[in-house]
């Protein structure tokens, strides 16, 4: 056993970091350090620099333009990203339709899809919950119905992340409504531009617009953008889920903000307080704990040994933690995090914030966003019915 | 010991119920919010039911009414997540009249109970955190007049307030004095609060102001009182709509073909909810039963009150969010605004790390009867 990194990873970090400090822009680094808003520009930009060098689908093997990373390197990779301030990769091309491609689509779809999505040009979009199906996912009833080479499409998705911005979204349809809910449904990859498609943004309790509700209406979708099988999309699906992993915990990130909550405690005045510093003391524990857990996963990965299913573990804590830390920063600037003045959350405004400091902005609005994390990638509830599952057979 | 209310006490709620049901409809609640936070019609409305007077003495204007009317009628005004915030009518009524020469009160009294004059504290300033043995703002005599200088933060419709209560220092000692918003040298930026409602930042230069009282402090922490016990009394009746809104949700989402209520994992954390919600409504009552007593005991009862209260707000909150799933997190659907509301209530007046400091700080080694 040894917790250091071989002298090899080592290197890679350096490299990474090097790489990192050279190439991410500092108006992206200030926002996210300071939990400013992103534009779809600027999460694009990161992403086509990232692109540009191969590292989008930095989980990918080599065969399909990937840099071929051990899961130790992936990991090291984030890190270094998340800890200089990058924007995080929207996961929806590179993360989460792009090995189902590779692992189910054809040829031709690989050469006409994959290129888009490792260069960052193509925005694309998760559709598959819908108003009434959410954590019972196989109950969707978006329907594509075969025309010759075209499928029909008519229903609606909901909760779409970011798909306001989509061009292309990869659905959930129901293809027949014979024998199990679960072997009716498809994997469709959809032109967001088709005539019929509509996309509504649904405004959340932070008054951002993160999510949208988007409307299929005799959608004309070509019968080669089916991946795989008529009827085989739930397997599909869950070999997708199998691939989040250790980036659900966002053990990173969590890192970078603990460190932000104590620059925030400090600006605050309350980190010389030792009933709050003790708070942010037991936010360090659980940051560390799960670190070892994702460690503990990578390490597995490596050697093959032991394989750790744990990925629901993973999801609670991580999301977890990620709620108290906006708690922790919101509660130190106490009444200062209340007023809600959202100019002051776009970088460069040059008003007055209440108090004179502006970094409290977004906090609430943060904390509040944050609820989303115990909710969607699968509920918090659903993981624990999993991980029981998993233990009590 | 007796925890019934009265005929009258139940009128009151009565009247208050009718009122958030018939006349404060969650539209109108937003167009409000849209509209900047804080409608004085709405407030005025309150007025007319007397709301306003509630804690200021029958000879001077108002209801002449104690901390179980106020209970009530926040209680009800919670439910319907009422953003113009009668807890500052409360906190300048019983100040005003507990506090103030004879003059002042005879001049602000009756419009603070009318509804005619909006009065506020405004005590919050950067660095303090929740201090209330001294500020930075400081106040100067000149004969028979005063005048201040120093801003206040975050302070509830200041921009639409008629008037502060603003502790400052004089002399080296925290007096509390009366600062008409449209006395010269005061301004007043106001903006939107998490919660809905409005605040601002207040900022005053040789302000003219009126001494309410030379001990400040005392006044400051028995407006805060106030606040505490009110917020407490607010929280139970947010969080009771809270609850109903989610039970009822659960009962019609249905997942995997049943209804989500069926969940026992679901059904424990609705109990849950329900031991929180029943654990800060004792904790409201004991908050307002205790104003009245003794300085000591009435703040140390405030903390604990507050500390329970904390803890209950921020379960039901985070709950109701989290048991309807996606919806819970949209601006459309009402429960994310009552969330919102609890969020900031457990900050207003200390919150709970504050208060359970101060818990720990008066504790006493010996057991007792802790009533
Ligand atoms: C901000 C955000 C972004 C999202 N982005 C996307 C996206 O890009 N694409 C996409 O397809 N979807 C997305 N989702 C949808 C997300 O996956 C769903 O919200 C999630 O699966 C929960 O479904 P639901 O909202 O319908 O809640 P429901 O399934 O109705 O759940 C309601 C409550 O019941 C609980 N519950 C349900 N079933 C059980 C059970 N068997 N046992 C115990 N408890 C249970 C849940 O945990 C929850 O507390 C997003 C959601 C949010 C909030």
């Amino acid at each position: 056993m040894d917790l250091a990194f071989t002298p090899e990873e080592q290197a890679f970090r350096e490299e990474i970091r090097a790489w990192v400090k050279g190439n991410l822009p500092e108006d992206l680094s200030h926002k996210v350090h300071n939990a400013l808003r992103l534009t779809r520009d600027d999460m694009q930009r990161w992403a086509k620099i990232l692109g540009k060098k191969g590292w989008l689908g930095h989980g990918w093997a080599k065969e399909f333009g990937g840099p071929g990373w051990t899961a130790v390197q992936k990991h090291l990779f984030e890190e270094e990203c998340a800890l200089a301030g990058a924007p995080r990769v929207v996961p929806f091309g590179p993360v989460m339709v792009a090995p189902v491609i590779m692992a189910f689509g054809n040829k031709e779809q690989q050469e006409r899809f994959l290129p888009g999505i490792a260069s960052g040009e193509v925005w694309w979009s998760q559709g598959y919950s819908e108003p009434g199906s959410g954590s019972d996912l196989a109950s969707v009833k978006c329907k594509a119905e075969r025309e010759g080479d075209h499928f029909i499409v008519n229903g609606q998705k909901t909760w779409t992340t970011l798909g306001q911005y989509g061009e292309w979204i990869f659905c959930l349809v129901r293809t027949s409504t014979e024998g199990k809910p679960q072997t009716g449904i498809s994997f469709l990859l959809i032109d967001m531009k088709t005539p019929g498609v509509t996309v509504r943004p649904i405004k959340l309790l932070d008054g951002e617009c993160e999510v949208n509700e988007v409307w299929f209406d005799n959608v004309k979708v070509p019968a080669n953008n089916l991946i795989g099988e008529e009827n085989k999309g739930w397997t599909y699906a869950k070999h997708l889920l199998s691939h989040e992993r250790t980036n659900i915990a966002d053990v990173n990130r969590a890192k970078r903000e603990l460190e932000r909550l104590k620059r925030l405690a400090k600006t605050e005045g309350v980190w010389d307080d030792a009933r709050f510093r003790d708070q942010i003391a037991l936010l360090e524990v659980d940051i560390v704990a799960l670190e070892m857990l994702v460690l503990r996963v990578l390490s597995a990965e490596k050697s093959g040994k032991n394989s750790l299913d744990i990925a629901g573990l993973l999801k609670i804590k991580g999301s977890e933690i990620q709620q108290r830390y906006s708690e922790l920063m919101m509660l130190a600037a106490g009444p200062f995090a209340m007023p809600f003045i959202e100019e002051a959350m776009e970088a460069g405004w040059q008003g007055n914030y209440p108090g004179g400091v502006t970094a409290n902005a977004p906090l609430a609005s943060t904390f509040f966003n944050m609820r989303k994390t115990t909710i969607y990638g699968g509920s918090n509830e659903v993981q624990r019915n999993i991980v029981a599952q998993t233990v009590l057979g | 010991m007796d925890f019934d209310f009265s005929d009258d006490q139940e009128q009151l709620r009565d009247a208050c119920a009718k009122w958030v049901e018939k006349g404060y409809s969650f539209e109108r609640r937003r167009a409000t919010v849209a509209a900047g936070g804080f409608d004085r019609k709405a407030y005025n409305e309150m007025a007319e039911l007397g709301l306003t007077g509630l804690y200021v003495p029958e000879d001077l204007g108002g209801m002449g009414m104690g901390p179980v009317e106020g209970m009530v009628t926040l209680q009800e005004l919670g439910r319907g997540i009422v953003i113009e915030p009668l807890t500052q009518a409360l906190i300048a009524g019983a100040v005003l009249a507990g506090y103030a020469p004879d003059a002042v009160k005879a001049d602000w009294c009756g419009k603070v109970a009318s509804g005619e004059a909006l009065v506020v504290l405004a005590h919050t300033e950067r660095g303090l955190r929740y201090r209330t043995d001294s500020c930075k703002a400081s106040a100067t005599q000149n004969g028979e007049s005063w005048a201040l200088t120093g801003d206040k933060n975050v302070v509830p419709v200041g921009d639409q307030a008629d008037a502060f209560l603003v502790p400052a220092m004089a002399n080296g000692k925290m007096a509390m004095f009366l600062v008409e918003r449209s006395a010269k040298g005061v301004s007043a930026n106001g903006y939107g609060t998490q919660d809905g409602g409005r605040a601002a930042e207040v900022s005053l230069k040789d302000a003219p102001a009126t001494l309410v009282t030379l001990d400040g402090q005392t006044a400051l922490e028995h407006a805060i009182d106030i606040g505490i016990a009110a917020t407490c009394a607010e929280a139970v009746g947010v969080m009771d709509q809270t609850l109903a809104i989610t039970v009822d949700y659960m009962n019609t989402r249905k997942q995997f073909g049943v209804v989500i209520s069926s969940f026992q994992a679901l059904r424990h954390r609705v109990a849950d909810m329900k031991m929180q919600l029943e654990l800060a409504r004792s904790m409201s009552y004991y908050a307002s039963l205790k104003l009245n007593a003794p300085t000591n005991e009435r703040r140390a009862a405030m903390a604990r009150a507050k500390v329970q209260l904390g803890n209950s707000m921020r379960l039901v909150a985070k709950d109701a969010v989290q048991l309807h799933g996606g919806i819970g997190v949209t601006d459309e659907y009402i429960v994310s605004h009552y969330f919102k509301k609890l969020t900031q209530m457990e900050i207003a007046f200390g919150d709970t790390m504050h208060h359970l400091g101060e818990v720990s700080s008066r504790m006493q080694d010996t057991a007792g009867v802790f009533a």
